[in-house]
C-alpha cells in the first residue's frame, strides 16, 4: 500500500492559470521523486469556460487519475458549484475568500459533511498586495504548497524556468505573490487536515511527459523522417512537440493543407523509402480513409495516430471518448489490411508508437495508434527510455538495394512477390535497381493491374497472410493480469478492456482483489486484428466477461462478438459516454453489483 | 543549398522509359503523345529510371505511370500532388513528375495544387487536359467549355471554364506553360524546360479525347495554335502579359477565328524551392554531435 496518495485539483475559469497551476504542482511533485498522474479538462474555447487540472501524487505507481480529490482549489463560483457534490468528509476546500472572490461556500452544509475549508483571498491579495491580478493562480498554488508542505523552492524553480524569457520583473512579481501567499497562510490559517507530503524520495531516472509528447518522442526514437498533419484538437500537440526536435534528426514537420493531403504525403514519402507519420483526431480519420486503403493495397508502411475525442462530427473536441475503434479498424472500403494499437498509459504512448513503426515496416501496411483526449494531456513520470535498445530492435523495411542482386535475381524481383509470409521485397526510388508502379488497382506480382479471379484471390490471400499470425508473432502486445489466480483456477469475473480505461480498471481490480474477489483481466494493446486466442482464453476463465469502455456502442465488446468465439451471452457491456474517463470506483462497484446480483439469483 | 537530381552518365534511348505493359487507352488518344514526349524528355535529361518518380491520381490520363519504366505511384483520385509532395520531402534528389487529368488536378484535387505551387516544390505537374472526364464516360470537368454536353449535362455545361494557366500563375507556380499533344516536338521541349526548372513547374497539355470529346479535337486545335514565345515574342518573365495571353483561349469559346496560345507563359527562378529551404533548415539545426542528439532531446524532459 502506498504510504501517501494525494490528489490536488485546481478548478476555475479557462485562461486563469488553472492548467499551469496543475502543471507546476505536477513538476514539483515529480522533482520530489513521487509518481505523478495528471488529469486535465478544458473547453474547446480559447478563453473562459470551466477548466480543471488535477494532480495525483504518490510514492507508488499510480494507475489512474483517482476517484476524486483530497484538496480542491476553487478559483471561482462555477468551480465550486461543479465540484460541490464531490466534497466529502475530510476533503479540503481552498476558496477565493473570505472576501474578493465571486462566491461564498455554504459553510453550514459543508461543515456538517465534514469538509475542511480554508479561505485564501486569492483575487484580493493579487490585486491589493501584489498589485497584479494575473498572479492569482500563483497565490493559489503557493498557498497550497505551504499547506501540504511542498517545498516552495520547487515552485520558484518552475517560475524561473517558465518566465526567464520574460525578464526579471515578471519573475520578481511572481516571487512577491509567493511571499504574500505564504505570509497569509502562516498568519491566518490553522491547518487541521492530514494532507502532507513526505520528504523527498530517492531520485529516479525519469522523464516527465504528456501523452502526446510521448508519441512525438516515440516517433523520433523510431526514426520518423516525414511528419505531415493538419491541426486538430487533441492531436495537434504531437506535431508541436516534434517540430523543435525533428530537424536535429534529419526529419521535417510539414503542416499540410488538410488531412487528406497529410495522408497522401505520408504515402508519397513512405513509397519513396522513408518512415512517415501523421496524427489526427476523429474527423481527420474520416477524411483519410480512402488513402489508408491505398496504403493497404499498395503495401506501403504508414503510421497514423488517432487521438480520439468525443464524436460524431465536431462533437466534443476537448473531451474524452473511445469511440473511434470501428472507424480505425473498419473504416474505408473493401477488405483492407491494417493494424490498430491502443496504448493504456503515457509510457505506452511512447513504446507503442515505436511498435507502430515496427509493425508497419514489418508487415508493410498502415498501423493506427488509437489514443484519446485524456491520455493526450495526462502527464506521467516515466523511466527514461533506453534509445540504444530501441534502435537495436527497430524493424527495417526489406528494401532491395542496387548491387545486392544478381542479374538472374533481378529478373525475378517483384514488388508484390507472392511469398509464404505474404511479405514481399520493397523497392524504393533512388535505392533499388528495378522500378515498379505502386497502384491502388488490383495487381499481379509485378504490380501490373490484374483482375482475373485467380490473381485477385491470390493477391488478397497474400495481403491477408501478412497479418494472419499477428497475434502469435506479437504476444507482447497482449497484457495479461491474473493476480493470484492459479493455472486452471476459475475467476469470479473476467475484465477485458482497452486504452485509458485499462489503466483505470487496473486500479479497480487491485481493490477488488484486496476484497477477495478473483478477477482475471486482459488488456489487448493489439486491438485489431483482435487477438482472439487470448480473448477466448481470458473469457474461458469465468462465466462473465465485463467490457468497460468510454463509448456508447461498445466497440471492443462488439469486436469480441464479431472476431472471437466467446459466447455472446457471457459478455457484459459497461459503457459511459459523458466525455470523461471512468473513475476506478465505478468499475469496482459495477463488478460488485454484477457479482452481488449473481449471488442473489 | 543546391539540390541535384540523380542523372545517368549516358543517355538511355527513349524506349527504355516505356514499360512492357500495353496501354489501355483508346486508339488516337492524345495521351499517347504525352508518353512519347516524356520518354524523349527523360532520355534527353538523362534521368535514371531507378531514381525517378511519376505520381498520378485516377483517370484515363493518370494511368500513364503504369506504361512507363520508372517508379510510379498511381494514387487516389485527386491526390497526386500531395503524394508527390511526400516524395519530394522524402528524397529531394529524386525528380518527381505528376501526370494527371484536368479533373483530377482541378476538381477533386483542387485544394492541393495551389499549396504545392505557392510553396514552390521542385516538381513538374502535367495536366493532361482533355477538357472533360473521360474515365467515368463523359462528364464536364473544370476546364470544359460552356455548353459542353456531358452525360450529366445533356443540355450543355452551364459553367464557365476554369483558366488553369492564370490559376497556376496566381497560385505562385514559378514555371507555367501550355503545350499540345499533337506537337511532340513542342511538348518535349516544354517538358525538358519544366524538368530543368528549379521550382514548381506546371505544364498544361491540351490532349484530345477522341472517344468522348467531339469539340476539343485534334481538328479543332489544328491551325489555331500560336506559339507565344516564337510567334509573339512573349518574354516569360512578364507576368502581367502572361496572364493577358492566357485569357485568349478562354475568350475564344468555339469561335472559328479563336487562337489557342502555347508556350512558356511565365517563369522565374528567383524564388527558392521548398526543398532548398528545408535542407537549409536541416543544415542549420544539424547537431554538433549526432551521437548525443537523443540525450539532448531527453534532457528537456528530465526532472
Ligand atoms: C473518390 C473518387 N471519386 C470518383 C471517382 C471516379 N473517377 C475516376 S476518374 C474520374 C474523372 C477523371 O477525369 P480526369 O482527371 O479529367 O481524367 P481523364 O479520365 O479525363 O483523363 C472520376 C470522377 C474515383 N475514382 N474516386
Ligand atoms: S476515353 Fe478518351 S481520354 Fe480515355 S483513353 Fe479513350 S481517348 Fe483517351
Amino acid at each position: 500500500m502506498a504510504s501517501f496518495d494525494l490528489t490536488v485539483k485546481y478548478a476555475g475559469e479557462g485562461g486563469e492559470g488553472v492548467i499551469s497551476s496543475g502543471d507546476f504542482t505536477m513538476k514539483a511533485a515529480a522533482k520530489m521523486g513521487y509518481e505523478v498522474v495528471t488529469f486535465k479538462s478544458f473547453p474547446a474555447e480559447i478563453k473562459g469556460g470551466y477548466a480543471l487540472s488535477q494532480v495525483r501524487m504518490s510514492d507508488e505507481k499510480i494507475l489512474s487519475q483517482g476517484d476524486g480529490f483530497d484538496i480542491l482549489v476553487a478559483f471561482n463560483g462555477e468551480a465550486y458549484e461543479v465540484n460541490k457534490p464531490l466534497l466529502r468528509e475530510g476533503t479540503v476546500l481552498i476558496w477565493d475568500g473570505p472576501e474578493g472572490g465571486d462566491f461564498e461556500p455554504e459553510f453550514e452544509e459543508l461543515e456538517k459533511k465534514g469538509v475542511i475549508m480554508y479561505a485564501v483571498p486569492m483575487s484580493q491579495l493579487a490585486k491589493k498586495e501584489v498589485g497584479a491580478y494575473i498572479t492569482k493562480n500563483v497565490i493559489a498554488m503557493a498557498a497550497t504548497f505551504e499547506l501540504i508542505g511542498m517545498p516552495i523552492e520547487l515552485l520558484k524553480e518552475e517560475i524561473v524556468a517558465k518566465f526567464s524569457k520574460k525578464g526579471q520583473e515578471v519573475i520578481d512579481l511572481n516571487f512577491k505573490a509567493i511571499e504574500v501567499a505564504q505570509k497569509y497562510v502562516k498568519e491566518n490559517i490553522k491547518k487541521v487536515d492530514p494532507y502532507k507530503v513526505p520528504g523527498p524520495l530517492p531520485k529516479k531516472d525519469v522523464i516527465i511527459v504528456e501523452g502526446n509528447e510521448a508519441i512525438a518522442l516515440g516517433a523520433l526514437a523510431a526514426g520518423v523522417k516525414v511528419y505531415a498533419a493538419y491541426p486538430i484538437t487533441p492531436a495537434t500537440t504531437v506535431g508541436n512537440y516534434l517540430a523543435p526536435h525533428i530537424l536535429k534528426t534529419g526529419g521535417y514537420v510539414y503542416q499540410a493543407e488538410d488531412e487528406i493531403s497529410s495522408m497522401a504525403i505520408v504515402i508519397g514519402a513512405s513509397f519513396s523509402g522513408v518512415k512517415a507519420m501523421t496524427a489526427t483526431s476523429g474527423p481527420g480519420i474520416s477524411l483519410m480513409q480512402e488513402l489508408i486503403g491505398l496504403a493497404s493495397m499498395t503495401e506501403i508502411p504508414a503510421v497514423i495516430v488517432d487521438v480520439q475525442r468525443g464524436g460524431p462530427s465536431t462533437g466534443m473536441p476537448t473531451k474524452h471518448d473511445q469511440a473511434d475503434l470501428f472507424a480505425a479498424a473498419l473504416g474505408g472500403h473493401g477488405d483492407d489490411q491494417r493494424v490498430v494499437l491502443a496504448p493504456t498509459n503515457v509510457e505506452e504512448n511512447f513504446y507503442l508508437t515505436v511498435e507502430a513503426f515496427n509493425l508497419s515496416e514489418r508487415y508493410q501496411l498502415p498501423v493506427l495508434l488509437l489514443t484519446d483526449a485524456s491520455l493526450s494531456l495526462r502527464a506521467e513520470a516515466i523511466p527514461t527510455p533506453d534509445i540504444n535498445k530501441i534502435k537495436e530492435n527497430l524493424i527495417e523495411r526489406p528494401i532491395v538495394r542496387k548491387g545486392e542482386v544478381s542479374p538472374e535475381e533481378l529478373e525475378n524481383l517483384f514488388r508484390y512477390k507472392i511469398t509464404d509470409t505474404g511479405i514481399s521485397p520493397f523497392l524504393a526510388p533512388g535505392e533499388s535497381p528495378k522500378p515498379y508502379t505502386a497502384t491502388g488497382l488490383e495487381h499481379g506480382e509485378n504490380s501490373y493491374p490484374r483482375t482475373t479471379p485467380k490473381e485477385r484471390t491470390e493477391m488478397m490471400d497474400k495481403r491477408f497472410r501478412k497479418i494472419k499470425n499477428i497475434e502469435d508473432e506479437n504476444p507482447h502486445l497482449v497484457e495479461w493480469d491474473l493476480g493470484d489466480l492459479q493455472e486452471g483456477e476459475k475467476a469470479d469475473i473476467t475484465i477485458i478492456t482497452w486504452g485509458l480505461t485499462a489503466s483505470i480498471a487496473k486500479e479497480a481490480i487491485q481493490r477488488l482483489r484486496n476484497k477477495g474477489i478473483k478477477v482475471a483481466a486482459l488488456y489487448p494493446k493489439l486491438i485489431y486484428p483482435l487477438p482472439a486466442k487470448a480473448v477466448e482464453k481470458a473469457a474461458s476463465m469465468s462465466d462473465i466477461v465485463l467490457v468497460p469502455e468510454a463509448n456508447y456502442m461498445g466497440h471492443l465488446a462488439k469486436f469480441i462478438r464479431m472476431f472471437s468465439s466467446v459466447p455472446a451471452e457471457k459478455i457484459v457491456q459497461y459503457n459511459i459516454y459523458r466525455g470523461e474517463p471512468f473513475i476506478p470506483k465505478e468499475i469496482e462497484e459495477k463488478v460488485e453489483e454484477i457479482l452481488g446480483k449473481k449471488v442473489q439469483a | 543549398m543546391d539540390i541535384q537530381y540523380v542523372r545517368l552518365e549516358e543517355k538511355l534511348p527513349p524506349r527504355e522509359y516505356k514499360s512492357s505493359l500495353e496501354s489501355t487507352w483508346c486508339p488516337g488518344c492524345g495521351d499517347f503523345g504525352v508518353v512519347t514526349a516524356l520518354t524523349r524528355a527523360f532520355s534527353d535529361e538523362k534521368l535514371d529510371p531507378t531514381a525517378l518518380s511519376l505520381v498520378s491520381g485516377i483517370g484515363c490520363s493518370s494511368r500513364l505511370p503504369l506504361w512507363m519504366n520508372a517508379f510510379g505511384l498511381h494514387s487516389c483520385h485527386g491526390r497526386a500532388v500531395p503524394a508527390a509532395v511526400g516524395a519530394r520531402l522524402a528524397k529531394p534528389e529524386v525528380p518527381v513528375i505528376v501526370t494527371a487529368g484536368d479533373g483530377d488536378l482541378f476538381s477533386i484535387g483542387m485544394e492541393h495544387f495551389p499549396h504545392a505551387a505557392r510553396r514552390n516544390f521542385d516538381m513538374v505537374v502535367i495536366s493532361m487536359d482533355n477538357r472533360m472526364y473521360a474515365l467515368t464516360k463523359n462528364q464536364v470537368s473544370p476546364t470544359s467549355r460552356t455548353g459542353y454536353k456531358g452525360s450529366l449535362t445533356p443540355y450543355g455545361n452551364l459553367d464557365n471554364p476554369f483558366n488553369v494557366i492564370n490559376f497556376a500563375i496566381a497560385s505562385g507556380a514559378t514555371f507555367v506553360a501550355q503545350t499540345y499533344a499533337g506537337n511532340p516536338k513542342h511538348m518535349t521541349e516544354i517538358i525538358e524546360a519544366a524538368i530543368e526548372h528549379k521550382g514548381f513547374a506546371f505544364v498544361n497539355i491540351l490532349s484530345p479525347c477522341p472517344t468522348y470529346n467531339k469539340l476539343d479535337t485534334f481538328k479543332f486545335y489544328k491551325g489555331r495554335l500560336v506559339d507565344i514565345n516564337k510567334e509573339l515574342g512573349h518574354d516569360p518573365s512578364d507576368k502581367q502579359k502572361a496572364m493577358e495571353l492566357a485569357e485568349h483561349d478562354y475568350d475564344a469559346d468555339y469561335n472559328p477565328d479563336a487562337k489557342v496560345p502555347i508556350g512558356i507563359f511565365y517563369k522565374t527562378e528567383e524564388i527558392p524551392t521548398f526543398e532548398e529551404k528545408v535542407e537549409a533548415l536541416k543544415e542549420k539545426y544539424k547537431p554538433e554531435n549526432p551521437e548525443t542528439v537523443w540525450d539532448d532531446i531527453l534532457s528537456n524532459y528530465k526532472v
